[in-house]
């Protein structure tokens, strides 16, 4: 027997792979107007555009390893992915290349790598794993010891620093835990604690992220230093209006007006070329592909199953949340991308393995239900 | 199998809490959206197109000024100044160290330059920090100026007078708009530079021009993109003066050394052909703001050489003002031709005598030769008996006690008295002893030299006072008529022939042309008595008297009136004749023969006296 059979390929969530393809598509267009800018009156392409497409290529392909292995196997790797990750992080803060004050990535020969991404499916599947375990809402103990080991490659990748990715970890971990739910009384007591510590958490952010918050609330005070991103942001949104500027011609991005706008500020360049219907055909599109995971979620042949889809919902979620929300200027700046649509190497290939994971619970749905 | 597969492992609030969130996802970002692109969108759109929209100024050149036939007297050259566009500028201090470090400017003077611009030019617009550098700041500047964002080389106009001192006194000069002329006029951006004197001052509107408007594109870093002109700049309207620059350039000769003005009109369109005053000053000094040693120098000369002496010197007119009281006399009737007084050499007003400059007198005079002999004492009786408000308002009349309205500026009116000017001013009543005075041109009397030269053309043009014109195609203005008919017109130009060919103005004479004059001398100080006024050599400058010539040329149909005045110079017969008569060799050819127009070296009293 061939390792997937014709079974497999039918039960494929396939609305989900095209929903993610066609997100990135948008992506790559979108990516080839944020590259190009004005010299004179020509056009001239950065290698975003031709590199990203490469990066989707390699996602594809590494989606496709992914697909090929029964998840089951995830759950039996949990723990020892748990710990290499764990060591590498510790290894990125001693031994890792420095760049712009973060020490992010291991150098091996001519590969970089990023032990932060690693770490989101180590969470990922070890939470699922130890969540899947039992049916019932959590209790206190519970609670902590999956919160408590989430919290340490969360906190490794804080002091790198990467307050984004970290962030997304433990906001990933949250998600799983709220998706199984939490018992009636630790429930309570969390919905009045929560916002009672969470103010204390200003005094654990450093200047910049304080700054970042204060410039939300108030980005005008500063419109060329700290506000700059968000002034310049909301004008390029703003000013596409109904029916967007048109393909390669939003003056912001094409003047330089916009920061980032090929990584994290990429959706004001859409949102300034494509108006207010591209943007909701755009969030519509999002709000599918989530639905679709959430569909996977739901008929997974296992709770494991279910809860590794249900942690890629979450994933996605919270990203496409903050980065939208920052870009939109109602939540602080902080460096998270937008799935598919900003640039990024390692982060394209995680989405799409990301997406193969769920792919790979659709797909193995009915196996032990064979007749 | 299926259905119990759906509910068996998913948690069903995990479920709802996904459907909840994602729903949720999509109404917020969907009312942000709306919010801002839909909402909002105009003002945004608005916010986009001033990110991208620059209007920058285009800079109009400023009108040239030519003589009458073409020779140029202010133009226009490109100089390169130092510009700051302090958006692109990220460390202001220590780019204006450098560029005080480039061009050795002083720093605390480039800080207070750019406090001042700060206020005025717009972050984007290039503040400009230095004018008219040299070649090696520029070249330095050039050099390394990539390595200080917002620094930019901007050509600007500077402005050039190839003649200098010589036409200092008509051009007048521009220098960089100070505060208040920023202020009033909103045209002007820092750094620009405006009429401050002269014709410059006179004609700035129609010289400066309107300034273009351009709009560009720019990006985040300053980068220029595409520009186009909105409205283009309109060059500044060019000027062709009535001025002949050799003649200009002999008449500032022939009073070099001296003190003094000439004006040289043609009667019959008021044009000015020569407007000298020495001592002048080099306004090319001024256009870029002149250092404070050399203006101090300047304004604290002794000899004015700031001051515009054929409009702003004001002097006692002496004899040549008979020719206006002369006029009085005959058109309201006080006199005729024939009427004669006999000149005893002396007035007796009260127990006051009143000297006529023959101390032994000249006998019988008619009107004639009162003027050909400039007898004083024919006019102190001829103001006796008219009175000074008579004098007064016929003078005015005439055009004196009035600014000519020639295109310079600060023009004086001079001073004729009057009764109640006296009253007003010194609380003093009229005396009859100062009539007597101001019938001779002296006492409170005081006019200036244009004034003279346009009452004069008025004499040879049928009566027509006529506005000086400095400018070559402006239509003579005429602004009034001299209350005197064409007979006694005619009367007094003859006398002024007479004087020449028989008189006080014997040197001026030739045989090709009808030159007639009338000289003056004009007291700078009470004089005890007649004798004194004869040695002025002997006494000091400040007290001699001031030398006038009121003449004219007639020849072939071209007339030219010619005043001149120079100050301290003593006699107007012997100082002034000599200039006029150079002044005419050129207007009308050089005098046939020798003999006639050669002056005798010695002259004796009656040809000498005014």
């Amino acid at each position: 027997m061939s390792p997937i059979d014709r079974r497999l390929i039918v039960s494929v969530n396939w609305p989900l792979l095209l929903l993610a393809a066609a997100v990135f598509a948008v992506g790559v267009l979108n990516l080839y107007s944020a590259s190009g800018f004005r010299m004179g009156e020509e056009v001239s392409l950065q290698s975003f555009f031709n590199k990203q497409i490469i990066w989707g290529g390699c996602g594809l392909f590494a989606m496709l390893l992914v697909v090929l292995v029964d998840y089951k196997h995830l759950g039996n790797v949990a723990w020892p992915l748990f710990f290499v990750t764990l060591l590498l992080l510790i290894l990125v803060l001693v031994a890792g290349r420095s760049v712009s004050g973060a020490k992010r990535w291991l150098e091996i020969g001519n590969f970089n790598f990023q032990p932060s991404e690693l770490a989101k499916f180590a969470v990922l599947i070890l939470g699922a794993k130890l969540l899947a375990k039992r049916s019932e809402k959590l209790g206190w103990f519970e609670l902590f010891s999956v919160v408590g080991l989430g919290m340490i490659p969360a906190l490794l990748v804080v002091v790198e620093p990467d307050l984004g990715t970290g962030l997304n970890i433990l906001l990933l971990l949250g998600g799983l835990i709220l998706y199984r739910g939490i018992s009636g009384p630790v429930f309570k007591t969390l919905l009045v604690a929560v916002p009672v510590l969470l103010p204390c958490g200003w005094f654990v952010l450093k200047p910049y992220q304080k700054q970042r918050i204060l410039t939300l609330l108030d980005p005008e005070k500063d419109p060329l230093g700290s506000g700059y991103h968000i002034i310049q942001s909301r004008i390029a949104i703003g000013s596409g209006q109904m029916w967007g500027k048109g393909f390669l011609e939003g003056t912001q991005s094409q003047l330089r007006y916009l920061p980032e706008k090929h990584t994290d500020f990429a959706l004001a360049v859409f949102a300034e070329e494509w108006g207010f219907v591209g943007c909701i055909a755009l969030l519509v599109l999002f709000c599918f592909f989530l639905l679709q995971i959430y569909a996977t979620a739901r008929t997974a042949k296992d709770r494991f199953g279910s809860y590794l889809a249900a942690g890629v919902f979450f994933y996605f979620f919270w990203q496409i949340l903050i980065n939208m929300g920052m870009v939109l200027g109602i939540m602080p700046v902080v460096g998270i991308p937008l799935p598919f649509i900003s640039y990024g190497g390692s982060a394209t290939i995680v989405n799409f393995c990301l997406v193969g994971i769920v792919v790979n619970v659709s797909m193995r749905r009915f196996v032990f239900k064979k007749t | 199998m299926r259905f119990d597969s759906e509910t068996q492992h998913a948690p069903r609030s995990g479920l709802i809490l996904l459907q909840v969130m994602v729903f949720g996802l999509f109404c917020l970002f969907t009312l942000r959206f709306w919010y801002l692109q839909v909402h909002k969108g105009e003002q945004f759109a608005q916010q986009a197109l001033d990110n991208q929209m620059r209007q920058v100024l285009i800079d109009s050149a400023r009108g040239r000024v030519w003589d009458r036939s073409g020779r140029p007297v202010a133009v226009s050259e490109p100089s390169f100044a130092l510009g700051l566009v302090r958006e692109d500028c990220d460390n202001v201090e220590a780019t204006l160290a450098k560029v005080a470090e480039w061009t050795g400017a002083d720093p605390a003077a480039l800080m207070e330059t750019y406090k001042r611009g700060k206020k005025r030019v717009k972050p984007f617009e290039p503040l400009t920090l230095v004018t008219d550098l040299s070649f090696e700041a520029l070249a330095r500047i050039e050099a390394n100026d990539i390595f200080w964002p917002g620094l930019e080389i901007v050509v600007r106009q500077k402005r050039h007078y190839p003649e200098g001192t010589l036409m200092s006194h008509i051009l007048g000069y521009v220098a960089e708009a100070n505060e208040e002329e920023l202020e009033k006029n909103h045209a002007l951006s820092l750094g620009d530079s405006v009429g401050k004197q002269g014709l410059e001052l006179t004609k700035e509107d129609w010289l400066r021009g309107a300034k273009g408007k351009k709009q560009v594109e720019v990006d985040a870093l300053g980068r220029q993109h595409n520009e186009h002109v909105l409205v283009d700049p309109k060059a500044g309207n060019n000027i062709a003066l009535s001025i002949d620059l050799d003649l200009q350039r002999l008449a500032a000769k022939l009073l070099e050394g001296q003190a003094g003005g000439i004006v040289v009109l043609e009667p019959d369109t008021g044009k000015l052909i020569a407007l000298v005053s020495q001592p002048g000053y080099d306004n090319n000094l001024f256009v870029l703001g002149v250092p404070q040693d050399k203006w101090s120098e300047l304004r604290d000369n002794p000899m004015h050489p700031i001051q515009n002496r054929t409009t702003q010197g004001l002097y006692p007119p002496g004899s040549v003002f008979k020719l206006l009281v002369a006029a009085a006399g005959l058109s309201e009737g006080f006199i005729n031709y024939n009427d004669t007084v006999v000149c005893t050499g002396s007035y007796q007003l009260g127990n006051r005598d009143f000297h006529c400059w023959k101390k032994g007198g000249h006998g019988s005079v008619d009107l004639r030769r009162a003027l050909v002999q400039s007898c004083d004492v024919y006019f102190y009786k001829l103001g006796e008996r008219m009175g000074m408000d008579r004098i007064h308002a016929y003078a005015k009349s005439s055009g004196f006690g009035l600014p000519t309205g020639v295109d310079l500026p600060h023009e004086k009116a001079g001073l004729i008295p009057s009764r109640e000017w006296k009253k007003k001013r010194f609380g003093e009543a009229w005396t009859r002893g100062e009539t007597l005075n101001a019938s001779i041109g002296q006492g409170f009397v005081l006019v200036s030299p244009l004034q003279v030269a346009r009452y004069v053309g008025a004499l040879l043009n049928g009566g027509k006072l006529i506005k000086p014109s400095l400018v070559l195609d402006e239509p003579p203005e005429i602004q009034g008529v001299l209350p005197l008919s064409s007979e006694h017109r005619n009367f007094l130009v003859e006398t002024m022939v007479d004087t020449v060919e028989g008189g006080t103005a014997r040197r001026l004479l030739r045989p090709d042309a009808r030159i007639g004059g009338k000289t003056g001398t004009a007291q700078v100080i009470k004089l005890i008595n007649a004798d004194q006024r004869r040695k002025a050599a002997d006494m000091p400058y400040k007290y001699r008297d001031h030398a006038w010539l009121a003449s004219f040329g007639e020849k072939n149909g071209k007339r030219y009136v010619v005043i001149v005045l120079v100050e301290h110079g003593g006699h107007g017969g012997e100082v002034g004749a000599p200039i006029a008569k150079a002044l005419f060799e050129y207007l009308l050819g050089p005098a046939p023969g020798k003999a006639v127009a050669q002056p005798e070296p010695v002259i004796n009293q009656l040809e000498a006296g005014d």
